[in-house]
């Protein structure tokens, strides 16, 4: 098992493997997304208390699950780097956090614009927004605390820590819902009937936009790590023979 | 098979009456996806260009 772990660890197999296997994922993710959101946005019935806005769901929901998915998996990475002392495992927490970030902000977003036509506000100081803000400002602090080190091993261990910490957020952001009065809602019961709340005929286009969203997470996500591979092994023989040879473009 | 739940394009894009709210949601959407997009491929030229540069500074 660890050598199998100490392999997957090496940043050339990492690039090697995912060489062949980026393009087939980008078709997969674009599919998926295109038909989510198509289904959402025309084949769905309006619903019967919000009309047509309810449509910012297909988004906003997968958008927020991602955002708090892609932090754990950044964690996960932080402690493998801290305990291990995995550097590739540094390069990906370090690409996860722009793409965390992006999802957070688009989570808030998209849920302020649901929020003015359904609560009547953008925003409200609730535990389930404020505590989601704060996974932001996490992201946030998590990008700008790495940079602030001129010497990049100690960015990657502060960024490492804080990125730990951080973690206790993500438990009082799911339970947010359940411990304080809300204005959000809590978590929708997925019906497997039509006369159920949520019948699958609502739900499976969320589903297809949650599958395509984690697939555009993880192909940018190796697009981001392959270049951070480029740059940290440009010593390494392997690098130097691929950046020489003609066939790499630009 | 789902049918088609607006009877013209304009019902479409009006969305109900709440064609601001989904709209923008879906361009700020768009636009972040574009931008995850194209940033790494920039990214990806700007790191072989730099790696060339160091590995021909470091043959003279």
């Amino acid at each position: 098992m660890w050598q199998w772990l100490y392999r997957l660890g090496s940043p050339k197999l990492f690039y090697d493997m995912t060489t062949g296997f980026l393009p087939w994922l980008t078709i997969v993710t674009y599919f998926l997304l295109i038909v989510g959101l198509v289904w959402g946005l025309g084949f769905v019935p309006p619903d019967y208390q919000m009309g047509d806005n309810f449509r910012i769901a297909y988004i906003h929901i997968p958008m927020s699950v991602g955002a708090m998915g892609i932090y754990a998996m950044m964690a996960c990475m932080a402690a493998m780097h801290m305990i291990w002392n995995i550097k590739l495992a540094d390069l990906v927490a370090r690409s996860c956090a722009a793409l965390g970030a992006t999802y957070c902000a688009l989570s808030l977003v998209t849920g302020s614009l649901w929020g003015k036509p359904t609560w009547g506000t953008y925003w409200i100081w609730d535990a389930r927004l404020t505590s989601m803000l704060i996974l932001l400002f996490v992201f946030i602090a998590i990008m700008a605390l790495r940079s602030a080190y001129d010497s990049e091993n100690s960015g990657s261990k502060a960024a490492s820590v804080l990125t730990l910490v951080g973690v206790v957020n993500l438990p009082i952001i799911h339970y947010s819902v359940v411990w304080w009065n809300t204005l959000h809602q809590g978590d929708s019961i997925l019906g497997v009937s039509s006369q159920s709340a949520n019948p699958p005929e609502v739900w499976s286009p969320a589903f297809f936009v949650g599958l395509g969203l984690i697939g555009f997470f993880f192909q940018a996500l190796i697009r981001r790590t392959r270049n951070e591979i480029l740059l940290h092994e440009r010593r390494s023989q392997w690098v130097q023979q691929l950046l020489t040879s003609k066939q790499l473009q630009e | 098979m789902p049918q088609f739940q607006f009877d013209s394009l304009g019902d479409f894009l009006s969305m109900g009456g709440d064609a601001f709210f989904v709209w923008g949601a879906y361009a700020f959407f768009a636009v972040s996806m574009i931008w995850h997009i194209i940033q790494p491929g920039m990214q990806r030229r700007k790191v072989i260009r730099l790696v060339r540069a160091r590995m021909q500074r470091d043959q003279q």
